[in-house]
């Protein structure tokens, strides 16, 4: 995932959205608990005091009761955080009771350091038991006897504070544990969900793979509604480039028609006539008809640069030429022999293809002397992302070329922009083309006497 | 040998016509495709040089109705298309040979001349008959090996049936490939230069079959 992606965008929103969110909402659970949990241990603490005093007070005359069993075991245990004690307060003289747990110390009274009640008469602190742990004490003052002269008895117990912290520790630790378990599995889910979401584009982005390889020629399926105008759009924008070229192919088609059947009438004209001013026409006008046609050529390549891709099937075309080619040179009994398997296709466009291959052929014929053979296969990719090429042969039965000749015809083909137009091989469009298409050509001697032709182009 | 040249650009045709005519062939032309295809469907020609892009009717269509229509004589396409798909389209219609425009008329002529033998079953530019021997590039003829002299009329008449030696050939016939259409059909002119080339070539070649025509041959009488 990259910075710079949808999918970043997404994940990166939900994460912000989910780390801000949990650690408040375990605040909030965590207070909530502890609010609830000291509450909780503060009416057992209260339930204790209220049972002693009832249960104290109930055996007593002038003197308080001892309470009966409390059903903690923890008042029996000697500095066990569970205390209580019974004393005289107010400079009273009388009996002193206390748990077993507390032993001789005693407990700080929340009544003599000045603590005001709550509503039901509790004074509540919180300070140091006699091992010096942090305790949570209740207070209630109760006057024995008469109200206004009874001796006042400070009734006290005490819990650990440990206890309720501990409570509360472990709990935030489970919290802690369950939150991040939490904020785990919805980062997981976050991240499923921008997958699954961004699924139409990774559609998308395959279809525009196929377009681009010919496969198809537009962006086809159904796709979610927020897509589809941009669906539409590039359709329209694929159809419009299409448009340009045929249009574009139609005009170079006329101006070719406009200007060649003058340029015919010019020619034919000046050649009747032998004088140095018609020699001069004749002679101008055969430049221009080259100039014509070298330009019109490359004008239809540069309608053709930067197509959107298209495929073209190999054989179709070759029979096609093969037909053509044996009715042309029918004179000569020429045979085009082809080895063209179904299936094999061209990346490009069939007129381009066919262009490369009429000439190639065309000139074997013009040499062969009974026999043309054309050979098309693909080659598998020979590196790691390479890709798939059309190999096509062409060779001939006829008188061949010198090696000198040979590098002759393929430097013309490296040396693109010096070449002349009309070099009378036919060779040179071909080069171009070839070229183009980021192919390659290569001459060789054939094994059937004449000239062989390899075309190296890329293949769908 | 009659040729029809369908071509719509005026000079084009002229030139076409005048050439054609100077390498001794009886010439019509047509303008558009209706035309051409009217005149190429209902007179005998032995040789059709058709321009695809014509107004009325274009000249794919117009070979395609011929050669559905059986007419077997062979067609030049002479176009400034000159991409392979245009010329295998050509081809797949119905023609026999292909000449992109702009191009030179020897190298037109050269391929009427061989359109033009191949189809009466030649195979080199040269045709004989016993010791006369036709040189179709120079348009020359020779006796044993002298040349004799022709006027255009004479040889026209002499290639047409060197072309088709061997053979009996009507009047009619030499009539409807000798002559363009505003030929006077009825005069006696194909009797007048058969007799000037039975005078001109010795061996008494050119036999008369009577009700039938003419046959030019090398063997001797068979009575």
């Amino acid at each position: 995932m990259r910075f710079n992606s949808l999918a970043f965008r997404l994940f990166a929103a939900a994460s912000v959205w989910t780390f801000l969110v949990l650690p408040v909402a375990g605040f909030a659970i965590y207070s909530l608990y502890r609010q609830d949990v000291s509450e909780s241990f503060d009416d057992r603490i209260r339930t204790l005091l209220t049972v002693i005093l009832a249960d104290s007070v109930e055996r007593a005359g002038f003197e308080p009761g001892m309470p009966g069993d409390l059903g903690e075991p923890l008042f029996q245990l000697t500095n066990s955080g569970w205390y209580w004690q019974i004393r005289p307060t107010g400079g009273a003289q009388g009996r002193r009771l206390a748990s077993p747990s507390l032993a001789n110390a005693s407990l700080p009274s929340p009544y003599e350091s000045q603590v005001e009640p709550d509503d039901q008469g509790t004074r509540w602190m919180s300070s140091r038991g006699p091992a010096n742990e942090p305790v949570r004490i209740a207070e209630m003052v109760y006057v024995l006897g008469d109200e206004a002269t009874g001796p006042r008895y400070s009734f006290t117990v005490a819990g650990p504070l440990e206890w309720l912290d501990e409570r509360i520790a472990v709990f935030r630790t489970r919290l802690a544990i369950a939150l991040a378990l939490a904020g785990a599995a919805l980062l997981a889910v976050t991240f499923l969900q921008v997958r699954y979401g961004l699924l139409p584009l990774r559609a998308i982005e395959r279809r525009l793979a196929a377009i681009r390889s010919g496969e198809a020629t537009s962006l086809e399926g159904e796709l979610p509604v927020e897509i589809e105008p941009l669906q539409h759009e590039l359709n329209a924008l694929i159809k419009s480039n299409q448009d340009i070229i045929d249009r574009a192919r139609t005009q170079v088609g006329n101006l070719a028609h406009a200007l060649k059947t003058p340029l015919a009438v010019i020619i034919n004209e000046a050649n009747e006539d032998k004088s140095p001013f018609a020699r001069k026409v004749a002679e101008q006008a055969s430049l221009m008809r080259d100039q014509v046609s070298y330009y019109l050529d490359r004008a239809r390549m540069a309608a053709r640069a930067g197509t959107i891709g298209r495929v073209s099937e190999v054989r179709p075309i070759a029979e096609g030429l093969q037909r053509t080619l044996e009715r042309i040179y029918g004179d000569k009994g020429i045979r085009v022999l082809l080895d063209c398997p179904a299936g094999v296709r061209f990346q490009g466009e069939r007129q381009d293809l066919e262009e490369m291959l009429g000439n190639v052929l065309d000139n074997a014929c013009k040499w062969a002397r009974t026999k043309v053979y054309f050979r098309a296969a693909t080659r598998p990719a020979t590196t790691r992302g390479g890709r798939v090429r059309l190999i096509v042969t062409v060779d001939d039965d006829g008188p061949g070329l010198t090696e000198q000749e040979r590098a002759r015809i393929g430097k013309r083909g490296q040396r693109l922009d010096e070449t002349k137009p009309g070099t009378g091989l036919g060779l040179s469009i071909v080069n171009d083309l070839v070229h183009s298409y980021g192919g390659r050509i290569e001459f060789s001697a054939s094994r059937h006497g004449g000239l062989n032709v390899r075309l190296d182009l890329p293949a769908a | 040998m009659r040729i029809l040249v369908v071509e719509d650009d005026p000079d084009l045709r002229r030139q076409l016509v005048e050439a054609l005519s100077f390498a001794g062939y009886a010439v019509d032309a047509a303008a558009d495709g209706e035309e051409g295809y009217f005149l190429g469907d209902t007179e005998p020609y032995d040789l059709v040089i058709l321009d695809l892009g014509l107004p009325k009717m274009d000249g794919i269509s117009i070979l395609e109705q011929w050669r559905r229509a059986g007419r077997k004589y062979p067609v030049i396409i002479l176009t400034a298309r000159d991409r392979w798909s245009d010329k295998v389209a050509g081809m797949d219609a119905g023609a026999d040979d292909y000449v992109a425009k702009p191009f030179h008329m020897e190298e037109l002529l050269a391929r009427v001349r061989a359109q033009v033998r191949r189809a009466s079953g030649h195979a080199t530019s040269e045709i004989e008959c016993g010791p006369l021997r036709l040189d179709t590039k120079t348009a020359r003829v020779s006796y044993e090996g002298k040349p004799i002299k022709l006027t255009s009329h004479e040889y026209r008449l002499l290639a047409y049936l060197m072309h088709h030696n061997g053979r009996v050939v009507s009047r009619t016939e030499l009539v409807e490939h000798l002559y363009d259409q505003d030929f006077d059909r009825d005069s006696n002119t194909i009797e007048v230069f058969i007799g000037r080339l039975r005078k001109k070539i010795p061996g008494d070649m050119i036999k008369t079959v009577r009700g039938l025509g003419y046959r030019l041959t090398a063997e001797p009488d068979e009575v």
